[in-house]
C-alpha cells in the first residue's frame, strides 16, 4: 500500500502545572482552542480526533467526546486512547495513520493528564497489584532504580553520572516558560535530596503533573494550502512489550531499541540525522539508557557521554530541550503529545531562548506502563523533519 | 493472632514440618521454557502442558532499596530480581537480611546467593497481614 506523506499543520499545549487551575477537560480544550488557531483551520475540517489519557484517571468514560463536544467538534469517528504514559503519544499516531492512510484529510491527536486531582494524587505510581511484582511492592521508581543499580554494577557509571542527567535538564528548563520547575540545580542538590528507591534520589524522578497538548496532521496539500512551515511526520512507530520472565538485561531498553529501528527505518535516517530527542525521561537512568538505545553512544557508554556534553548544546545530540519529564513535571496521558508540541516548535526555528541551533530533525519517544513480564507495555516513537 | 491470608498457594508452598519453603515454576513440556508464575498457557507455544519445576535458591541480579513504597508497606523496602540459572526464571520479591534495617544497604550484594522464605509482605486493603514468599541470604 502507498502511504500519504503527513505533516504538522497546528500544534498547541497548555503550559506543564504543579497543580492546574482548571479541570482536564478545560486543560484538553485549551490545547486544542491553541492548535486550531496555530493552524489557521476551522474546527470543523478535522475530520478523526483521537484523545489520549491514562487510565480513566480524570474519572470520566468517553473523556475525549467531553472535551470536544462543546467545542463543536463531534460528528466525526473519535476514540480514546489509553496505554498509560504513552497515551498522548499514540493519539498522534493514530491521527497520522488515518492522513497516511487517506481515511481523513485533516486529523487530531490529544493527550490530557490531571494527576493532581486524580486518585493517583501524592503517590508514586506502581503497576497493578494484581501483578506477582505488584502486590509485592513493587514501584515505577522501584523498577527504575533496579536498571540503574545493576547499570552502575556492570558499567563506567556513578549517581553523579546520573544526576548530571537531572541538573541538564533542570538547566534546559530555565529556559521554557511552559516547564513546572525552572529554578537551577545542582549535583551536590540531586545527590543529597531524600532517596526514592536507591540510587535514584527525589531529583532524579519526574514530578506528577497537570497539562493538555493537541496537534493537528495533515495532507502535504493541506499544509501547503495554509502555509504553514512544513514539519513532516517522517515516521511514526508504535510496538508493544514481550512477555518473559527469563534473563532480560534491564541494562538494555529492549522496547525502545527495536522501536528505534522501526522508526530509523521508516524515517531512513540513523543518529547522526538527528539535532534533538524529547525522550521518557520519567527517571533520570531512562535518558542514560535512551543515548544507548537510540545509538548516540555504545552500550555502557552513557556515563562518559553525559559527562563528556554529548546530550547537550554544543554536543552530539540535544536531549530533553524544554527540560524534560524530569524538570517539566510528567502530566503521563499529556507527556507524548506535549513531546511532539516542542520538537514542531524547535523544527519551525520557534523555541526562543531554548532553540535547538539548525533543527531539521527530531525524535520524540515515549514508553509506557509497567506491566508485569514486559520491558515497557508500550512504546511509541515519532521522528519529524523538516 | 491477627488474621492472615496466604497469597499465591498454587505456586508457593510451605511444606508442613518445618522444611524450608520453595517456590513453583512451570516448564513447558512442549517447548522447553519455563515460567513463573502459573499461566493457563505457555505464551511461547499455546501448549497447556506443564512440568513443575521447584526454586529454591538463586542469584540476585538487581535490587534496590525503596523508601516510598506502596501504600500498606512499611519502608524502608529492599527488593530485587533472583536468578535461576538451571530452570532460566527470574523471580522479583521483598528482600529481607535481618532485624537492623538501616544497615540494609551493606547486607545487600550483587550476584549473592538468596533463597525463598515465608513472611509478611504487607497489608492488604483491610488491614490483614498478606503472607508471601520472600527471598533472604541464602544459609
Amino acid at each position: 500500500m502507498n502511504y500519504r506523506d503527513v505533516y504538522i499543520i497546528g500544534v498547541g499545549m497548555t503550559k506543564i502545572y504543579k497543580k492546574a487551575p482548571v479541570t482536564a477537560d478545560e486543560l484538553g480544550r485549551q490545547a486544542i482552542h491553541t492548535a486550531v488557531k496555530d493552524a489557521g483551520i476551522s474546527p470543523k475540517e478535522i475530520q478523526s480526533i483521537f484523545i489520549g489519557e491514562m487510565g480513566g484517571l480524570s474519572g470520566s468514560v468517553c473523556f475525549g467526546q467531553r472535551v470536544c463536544g462543546t467545542l463543536g467538534l463531534g460528528g466525526v469517528p473519535m476514540a480514546n486512547v489509553e496505554s498509560a504514559c504513552s497515551s498522548g503519544a499514540i493519539a498522534v499516531h493514530l491521527a497520522y495513520k488515518d492522513v497516511a492512510t487517506g481515511k481523513s484529510d485533516v486529523a487530531m491527536g490529544i493527550g490530557v493528564q490531571h494527576l493532581s486531582s486524580s486518585r493517583a494524587a501524592g503517590t508514586g505510581l506502581a503497576p497493578d497489584p494484581r501483578d506477582p511484582e505488584g502486590i509485592q511492592g513493587a514501584t515505577m521508581a522501584g523498577i527504575y532504580a533496579m536498571r540503574a543499580q545493576r547499570y552502575l554494577h556492570e558499567f563506567d557509571a556513578t549517581p553523579t553520572d546520573l544526576a548530571l542527567v537531572s541538573v541538564k535538564n533542570r538547566r534546559h528548563a530555565a529556559m521554557n516558560p511552559y516547564s513546572s520547575y525552572q529554578q537551577p540545580i545542582t549535583v551536590e542538590e540531586v545527590l543529597s535530596a531524600r532517596t526514592i528507591a536507591d540510587p535514584l534520589t527525589m531529583l532524579m524522578c519526574c514530578p506528577n503533573a497537570d497539562g493538555g497538548a493537541a496537534v493537528i496532521v495533515a495532507t502535504k496539500e493541506k499544509a501547503l494550502q495554509l502555509g504553514s512551515k512544513l514539519v513532516r511526520i517522517a515516521a511514526s512507530s508504535l510496538t508493544s512489550g514481550i512477555f518473559r520472565n527469563d534473563f532480560r538485561d534491564m541494562t538494555e531498553m529492549e522496547i525502545t531499541i527495536r522501536c528505534t529501528k522501526k522508526a530509523y527505518d521508516m524515517a531512513g535516517v540513523g543518529p547522526d540525522d538527528i539535532n534533538m530527542v524529547e525522550c521518557h525521561d520519567a527517571f533520570a537512568i531512562g535518558e542514560f539508557l535512551y543515548y544507548e538505545a537510540m545509538g548516540f553512544c555504545k552500550h555502557g557508554e552513557a556515563g562518559h557521554f553525559i559527562r563528556s556534553g554529548g546530550p547537550d548544546y554544543g554536543g552530539k545530540v540535544v536531549f530533553s530541550p524544554r527540560g524534560g519529564l524530569l524538570s517539566c513535571g510528567h502530566p503521563t496521558g499529556c507527556t507524548g503529545a506535549a513531546q511532539i508540541v516542542e520538537a514542531t516548535w524547535q523544527l519551525r526555528g520557534d523555541a526562543g531562548a531554548r532553540q535547538v541551533p539548525d533543527c531539521k530533525a527530531a525524535i520524540t519517544h515515549v514508553t509506557g506502563g509497567g506491566v508485569y513480564g514486559l520491558d515497557n507495555a508500550a512504546c511509541t516513537m515519532h521522528i519529524l523533519t523538516r | 493472632m491477627e488474621e492472615q491470608v496466604i497469597y499465591h498457594p498454587d505456586f508457593f508452598v510451605i511444606p508442613e514440618g518445618g522444611e524450608k519453603p520453595y517456590l513453583i515454576a512451570f516448564r513447558c513440556e512442549e517447548c522447553g521454557k519455563t515460567w513463573f508464575p502459573i499461566l493457563p498457557y505457555c505464551p511461547n507455544c499455546w501448549s497447556e502442558k506443564f512440568d513443575k519445576r521447584e526454586l529454591r535458591k538463586g542469584k540476585l541480579y538487581t535490587y534496590t532499596i525503596m523508601y516510598t513504597p506502596q501504600k500498606g508497606i512499611k519502608p524502608p523496602l529492599a527488593f530485587g530480581y533472583i536468578d535461576f540459572p538451571e530452570e532460566g526464571v527470574r523471580v522479583g520479591a521483598q528482600i529481607e537480611v535481618g532485624a537492623d534495617v538501616e544497615k540494609i544497604k551493606e547486607q545487600i550484594k550483587i550476584g549473592m546467593e538468596m533463597e525463598v522464605k515465608a513472611g509478611v509482605i504487607r497489608e492488604d486493603a483491610s488491614g490483614k497481614d498478606v503472607i508471601s514468599y520472600k527471598f533472604t541470604p541464602a544459609v
